[in-house]
C-alpha cells in the first residue's frame, strides 16, 4: 500500500496547478461519457459529444471558477452542446440514433437481456431531447431537482413535469413492448 | 389535497420535505393506487439506472482522455511530474479487475491519498461501529444512484465470504470499508485521504487502494443496482 508520489509534495509547495483542471476533468469522464451516450443514443454519438464537451470545457476553463462544481458545469456544457447540434439538425434521429445501438450494451450477457437493452435504447431515442436529458439527469446521473434544473437552466417545476412526461411515455413504450 | 403526478415522482425521487412526504403518504393510505404509481416510477429508475452503468465502467476511449493530456512543457516546475503521472495512468489504464469494479464507484476514481491510520471513530457507537451520519449513508445511500454529492459517498457494495453484507465509503478527507452485523457497521478497514477535492491536485490511486481492498475481501462480483436496492430493503442482511 506504498503509493507515496514525488509529485504529490511537489504540487502542494507549488500551489496552484495548472494540471488539476484536466486531471478533474479526466475524473468526471466516466460520468460524463454515460450521459453523453444515454443523450446521443449510441456509444460513436455519445463520444463525440464528449469530444465536443472537453474541447469547449478547455477553452472556456477561465469560467469555472475554482470552488463551483466542476461535474455539473461539465454537465451543464455537454447538455448545451447536445440541444444545439439536436436543434441545428433536422435529420437528428438519423444521425444520433442507431437503431442496433443497444445490442452491443448487453457484451457477453444473455440474449434476453440484450434485446430488453436495446428496447430500453429504442424508448430513450424516441422521447423529445428536453425529456430524455430529465430522466437521464435524474433517474440516471442522480442528479436532484434542483440541480439538474440548474444544468438545464429551466425552473424546477418545469423539470419535474419534463421528467415525468418523459416517464410516462417511457413506461407506455416500454410496456408496448413487452406485450407485441 | 389533490396528489399530481409531479408530486408523486417528487415523492417517489426523495425531493420533499416532511411535510410533503406526510401530505403525500396520507393521499397513498387513502388510494392505493398511488403507491403503485410510485413503485412503477422506481422501478424504471432502477431498470434505466441498471441499463446505463456499464458504460461508466468501461475504459475512456483513448483520444477521450487524450484531450486532457497537456503537454508538460507548457506548464511550470512540478508540474510536469502531475502530467506523466496522468499520462502514466491513461497508457496503463486499469487493471480489468478494477474495470469490472470502477463502475460501481461511480465518478470518484481518483483522489489524494495519504495512508494514516484514523482514530476510531467516537460517539455513543460500539467501538470499532460506524455511527452517526456514516451509519445513515451505509443504511440508506445507494452506490448506482446517488449524486456526486459532499459528505459521504458510498462507493459500492459486496458481499465478503461469511455472506456478510460489505460496503466501501468515502467523504472528503477519509473513506473505508464497513461490513454488516448483527451489531452495526463494523468498520473493517480506513484510510485517511488527502486534500478535498476542489482546488488542490488529486492524485489517482486513493480510492483504487480501497476499492483493491474491497475486492480482495469479496466472496464474488460488486452488488450492482439492483442488488444493492435488494439488499437495503432486507436492511443489509444476508439473503
Amino acid at each position: 500500500m506504498k503509493r507515496t508520489s514525488p509529485s504529490v509534495s511537489s504540487a502542494e509547495r507549488h500551489g496552484t496547478l495548472p494540471q488539476s483542471f484536466e486531471n478533474q476533468v479526466l475524473d468526471l469522464l466516466p460520468r460524463l461519457r454515460r450521459f453523453a451516450i444515454g443523450l446521443a443514443g449510441s456509444r460513436p454519438d455519445g463520444d463525440d459529444l464528449c469530444q465536443m464537451t472537453i474541447e469547449r470545457a478547455l477553452a472556456r476553463r477561465e469560467q469555472w471558477q475554482e470552488g463551483t462544481r466542476l461535474d455539473s458545469w461539465m454537465y451543464r456544457i455537454m447538455r448545451n452542446i447536445f440541444i444545439d447540434e439536436a436543434r441545428a439538425t433536422s435529420r437528428r434521429r438519423e444521425t444520433f440514433v442507431d437503431p442496433d445501438a443497444g445490442q452491443s450494451v448487453g457484451g457477453d450477457g444473455a440474449q434476453e437481456a440484450a434485446v430488453e437493452l436495446s428496447l430500453v435504447d429504442r424508448a430513450m431515442a424516441r422521447l423529445p431531447e428536453e425529456q430524455r436529458e430529465a430522466v437521464l439527469l435524474v433517474m440516471v446521473e442522480g442528479w436532484s431537482y434542483k440541480e439538474a434544473a440548474e444544468i438545464v437552466g429551466c425552473p424546477v417545476g418545469t423539470l419535474n413535469s419534463r421528467l415525468v412526461r418523459g416517464r410516462d411515455a417511457l413506461m407506455a413504450m416500454l410496456e408496448d413492448a413487452e406485450c407485441a | 389535497m389533490r396528489v399530481t403526478e409531479e408530486l408523486l415522482a417528487a415523492y417517489a425521487d426523495g425531493e420533499l420535505d416532511a411535510a410533503g412526504q406526510a401530505e403525500v403518504e396520507a393521499a397513498i393510505a387513502a388510494d392505493p393506487e398511488l403507491g403503485g404509481k410510485i413503485k412503477a416510477h422506481r422501478a424504471l429508475k432502477a431498470t434505466l439506472a441498471g441499463h446505463y452503468a456499464p458504460i461508466a465502467q468501461e475504459a475512456v476511449p483513448p483520444g477521450l482522455a487524450a484531450l486532457l493530456a497537456t503537454p508538460a512543457q507548457e506548464s511550470g516546475a512540478g508540474a510536469g511530474e502531475v502530467v506523466s503521472l496522468a499520462a502514466a495512468r491513461q497508457k496503463r489504464g486499469l487493471p480489468a479487475a478494477f474495470r469490472r469494479w470502477a463502475p460501481l464507484a461511480g465518478p470518484a476514481l481518483a483522489a489524494s491519498l495519504i495512508l494514516a491510520i484514523v482514530q476510531p471513530w467516537q460517539g455513543g457507537t460500539p467501538e470499532g461501529y460506524a455511527g452517526g451520519d456514516l451509519a445513515a449513508a451505509l443504511d440508506t445511500q445507494l452506490a448506482a444512484t446517488q449524486a456526486d454529492q459532499t459528505g459521504t459517498r458510498i462507493l459500492l457494495s459486496f458481499a465478503r465470504e461469511n455472506g456478510d453484507l460489505c460496503r466501501a465509503w468515502r467523504s472528503t478527507d477519509s473513506g473505508g470499508i464497513a461490513c454488516r452485523d448483527d451489531t452495526g457497521w463494523k468498520i473493517e478497514r480506513q484510510i485517511a485521504l488527502g486534500k478535498a477535492q476542489g482546488t488542490e491536485f488529486r492524485q489517482a490511486g486513493s480510492e483504487t487502494d480501497l476499492l483493491a481492498a474491497a475486492q480482495d475481501m469479496a466472496a464474488g462480483e460488486a452488488l450492482d443496482a439492483v442488488g444493492e436496492r435488494a439488499a437495503r430493503a432486507r436492511g443489509w442482511k444476508q439473503p
